[in-house]
């Protein structure tokens, strides 16, 4: 993975990726974005492009419609990047344990660095999952100095 | 009429040298249940003149998960087929299920099933009113509406331990009783609204950029949304007078007079756009307050399950069989489970679930058709489908190349506002 | 498949909802009538292509409001003659939902329709079931009579496997492009959901 720069220090952006979710944990990451969380003042801002993106938050078991567009996504982010798993059914398939139009979890799509299990995950569980994905980059950086 | 005089790209012939009509699409990612989108515009210059709708993104299977799980497992399933209307679905299947396997519901849990259902609406609208907004670049009362909303979750939190599936619905009752203890807090809560509804209201229907961005925008006729089926707050912005709880009482609503609200309460008149599409929203609040104070003076003690043993419950619901149907007001309008099972047969036999959305998906052509692109995220914001659609759209031409992203077309709506300004 | 609106490199649904405009006329209430009365109107009607009428008045709540609701049986003959005798001698139907079923030779389909919707506590739910032989599958399109039923057509052509005859758009709507061809999600039979296609997400990885 390449170096991370300076700029990591500050600010985390993520891009938001549905991958078929019940939107649960959608409003959910928003929630989280607005005031009573307010993750904003800690520089995590949700960004509109993965190309802008450092981590991506990923909802939902994957759809067979989405799955190629998941990966396309995933592939139009720079790299270093993270991927967080928000919600039961992206970490494991949760409720949706079996069926003929998914191709989940999320890790048998793309690669997944921060599962945050729960339906639907807490804002406060959404957090301290980014801050997670946080540490792991930051090792990342530590370990390619 | 011949095939070739139907298609809409043939309706305006290309102007000589000039590309007229192009072609873009937004989506396909998008949040809501069964109606993730992918919208193919035909355009000519800034103004569409011909839509198609791409959809089945978000195609889980839930309906065939459904037929191989028992009831119960089935009514956590409906759950989670929104996480915005999580009531609404278990409130429908519940309902539909009790209609088929004849299950009376007692009068307490009736009561607490419509608090719940009216607290979701409240969620949803203002999260709604939020993405609006959003969509207007008006990100200040994005903010605003988003913390008021917390509210209503931490009520939601209060009554059933969670903010997002609430676990409350059980065939034949409610999983959790509002014990008396707890109605203070209630109340508490809905004071809470109605000290700061008024402002709200005021700032969607007065602010000069909201009324700018939202009046003449966005227009279905009241025939276009009666022949296209469409329901709840999108049909009744039109002037069509449709909601469940009115014209079909059920539940705990039968007990209470509710009046469908339609725009001409503040306007004077219907004129069918994002802005009554507004007013309909703002005034459903106020009345949800008055349904939740309705029951919650009304409720008397008693049961609250039909069968409260799970092992029992099951049996009888094995045992049982019969077709049914059950309907609820979502916040998004009519959301209507259609429900078969075989006496003898553990799971539930066939499962139909209709959401609000499906209904509404063809009333965005008529609304779409004549506005500019930079209208477009508002437009279909308006409708409600879910809130973040028009994040996480990419347009694109012909050769499916990005030509736009989500962000852009945002901002060309932002931007849009910015000039009205001037 | 009829009258379509599908020409090469471009498909607009402008053209489906305006060729029908209803006039205001047609949206209007034509006969007020009590289920029963409903029941017996449709036995007149239709004769014997309607059996097994039920209709049903369920007290909802303490203010003595009524759930009413019809069930029926009908030849899939009479569909297009039933919703177009609606519009014109009762009153405009708002098509809540198709339903359908697989019941072993025959697949059903379940109308879910609504009239006299618009005053408290007088909408009556219709619902009439149609039976279809699984050798001969076809029902008629009903989008041009009520626009509103498209979605719902669309899908119980790919769910069921149903022909639904000049529909105004027969492609898929919720299945994937690449979704084997003559197989049904929500048939029972050997065109179901095979064993191998279903995929078990919680037992990957393990």
């Amino acid at each position: 993975m390449a170096r991370l720069n300076k700029s990591f220090d500050k600010a985390l952006w993520v891009f938001h990726v549905n991958s078929g979710s019940c939107n649960g944990c959608d409003i959910e990451i928003v929630a989280a974005l607005t005031p009573r969380y307010d993750v904003e003042r800690f520089g995590i801002k949700l960004v509109g492009s993965p190309r802008h993106a450092d981590v991506m938050l990923i909802t939902g078991p994957v759809t067979k419609k989405l799955s190629e567009k998941v990966k396309r996504v995933y592939d139009q982010m720079a790299d270093p990047k993270a991927v967080i798993v928000v919600g039961t059914c992206g970490c494991t398939g949760g409720t949706f344990y079996e069926s003929y139009t998914l191709d989940g979890p999320v890790d048998n799509v793309i690669p997944v660095d921060v599962y945050v299990p729960g339906c639907a995950a807490r804002p406060e569980a959404i957090i301290q999952g980014v801050v997670k994905a946080w540490e792991k980059l930051e090792k990342l950086r530590g370990d390619s100095v | 009429m011949s095939a070739s005089e139907q298609h809409i790209g043939l309706d305006i012939a290309p102007a000589p040298g000039k590309k007229a009509p192009y072609r873009f699409q937004v989506g396909p990612i998008h949040p809501a249940l069964k109606e993730p989108m992918m919208f193919d515009f035909t355009m000519d210059g800034e103004t569409v003149v011909n839509v198609d709708l791409v959809g089945g993104h978000n195609h889980r299977g839930i309906e065939w998960m459904g037929m191989r799980r028992n009831p119960v497992q089935t009514l956590y399933l409906a759950e989670r087929i929104c996480g915005i209307c999580s009531a609404t679905h278990s409130f429908a299947f519940s309902r539909a299920m009790e209609d088929a396997l004849d299950i009376p519901v007692p009068a307490r849990a009736e009561y607490i099933r419509v608090i719940v259902a009216e607290l979701e609406r409240i969620h949803s609208h203002l999260l709604w009113a939020g993405v609006a907004a959003h969509e207007i670049g008006f990100d200040t009362l994005l903010h605003w509406t988003w913390k008021l909303r917390e509210g209503v979750m931490d009520a939601l939190e209060y009554i059933s331990g969670n903010r997002v599936n609430y676990g409350m619905f059980q065939i034949g009752g409610v999983r959790r009783d509002i014990t008396p203890e707890m109605v203070p807090k209630i109340h508490d809560y809905l004071d809470y609204y109605e000290g700061i509804l008024g402002k709200i209201i005021h700032v969607f229907l007065n602010d000069k950029t909201v009324q700018m961005r939202t009046q003449n925008i966005g227009i279905a006729t009241k025939e276009d949304v009666v022949k296209l089926a469409a329901v709840g707050p999108t049909a009744r912005a039109s002037g069509w007078k449709t909601d469940v709880r009115y014209n079909q009482p059920y539940s705990a609503y039968a007990n209470l007079d509710i009046e469908p609200i339609t725009p001409e309460a503040v306007r004077g008149e219907v004129v069918g756009d994002i802005y009554d599409r507004i007013i309909v929203r703002a005034l459903e609040i106020k009345q949800s307050i008055e349904i939740i104070r309705g029951c919650v003076s009304q409720m008397e003690p008693g049961e609250i399950l039909w069968e409260p043993k799970m092992a029992k419950l099951l049996m009888e619901l094995k045992k049982r069989g019969g077709e049914g149907v059950g309907r609820h007001e979502a916040p998004r309008g009519e959301a209507i489970h259609y429900v078969k099972k075989v006496a003898g047969d553990e799971n539930v036999t066939y499962w139909k679930v209709r959401a609000s959305t499906y209904n509404n998906l063809l009333a965005w052509v008529p609304m779409l058709i004549g506005d500019e692109i930079a209208d477009i995220p508002l437009i279909v914001a308006s409708a409600d489908p879910c809130f973040s659609c028009t994040d996480r759209v990419a347009i694109t031409n012909n050769a499916g190349k990005t030509i736009l992203t989500g962000e852009e077309l945002h901002r060309l709506s932002v931007e849009k506002t910015r000039r009205l300004m001037q | 498949m009829g009258e379509t609106g599908e020409v090469e490199g471009g498909f607009g649904l402008r053209h489906y909802i305006e060729r029908f405009t209803p006039s205001a006329e047609e949206f209007l209430r034509k006969k007020e009538l009590t289920p029963q009365e409903l029941a017996g109107w449709f036995a007149e009607k239709f004769g014997e292509r309607v059996r097994d009428i039920v209709a049903k008045e369920k007290p909802e709540g303490t203010k003595g409001a009524l759930r009413r609701t019809i069930w029926m049986n009908a030849d899939r003959e009479i569909l297009r003659d039933m919703i177009r005798s609606l519009i014109d001698e009762i009153h405009y139907p708002h098509l809540s939902v198709i339903s359908g079923t697989d019941e072993g030779e025959k697949v059903e389909l379940q109308y879910h329709i609504q009239v006299y919707y618009g005053e408290r506590a007088t909408e009556t739910t219709i619902s009439v079931r149609f039976a279809l032989p699984k050798d001969d599958l076809w029902i008629d399109s009903i989008c041009d009579l009520i626009p509103g039923a498209l979605i719902s057509e669309r899908e119980k052509q790919e769910m069921l496997g149903v022909d639904v005859r000049n529909i105004y758009d027969s492609r898929r709507y919720f299945l994937p492009d690449d979704f084997p061809q003559g197989v049904y999600p929500w048939r029972k039979d050997e065109t179901g959901i095979k064993p191998e296609m279903v995929r078990k997400l919680s037992e990957v990885g393990l």
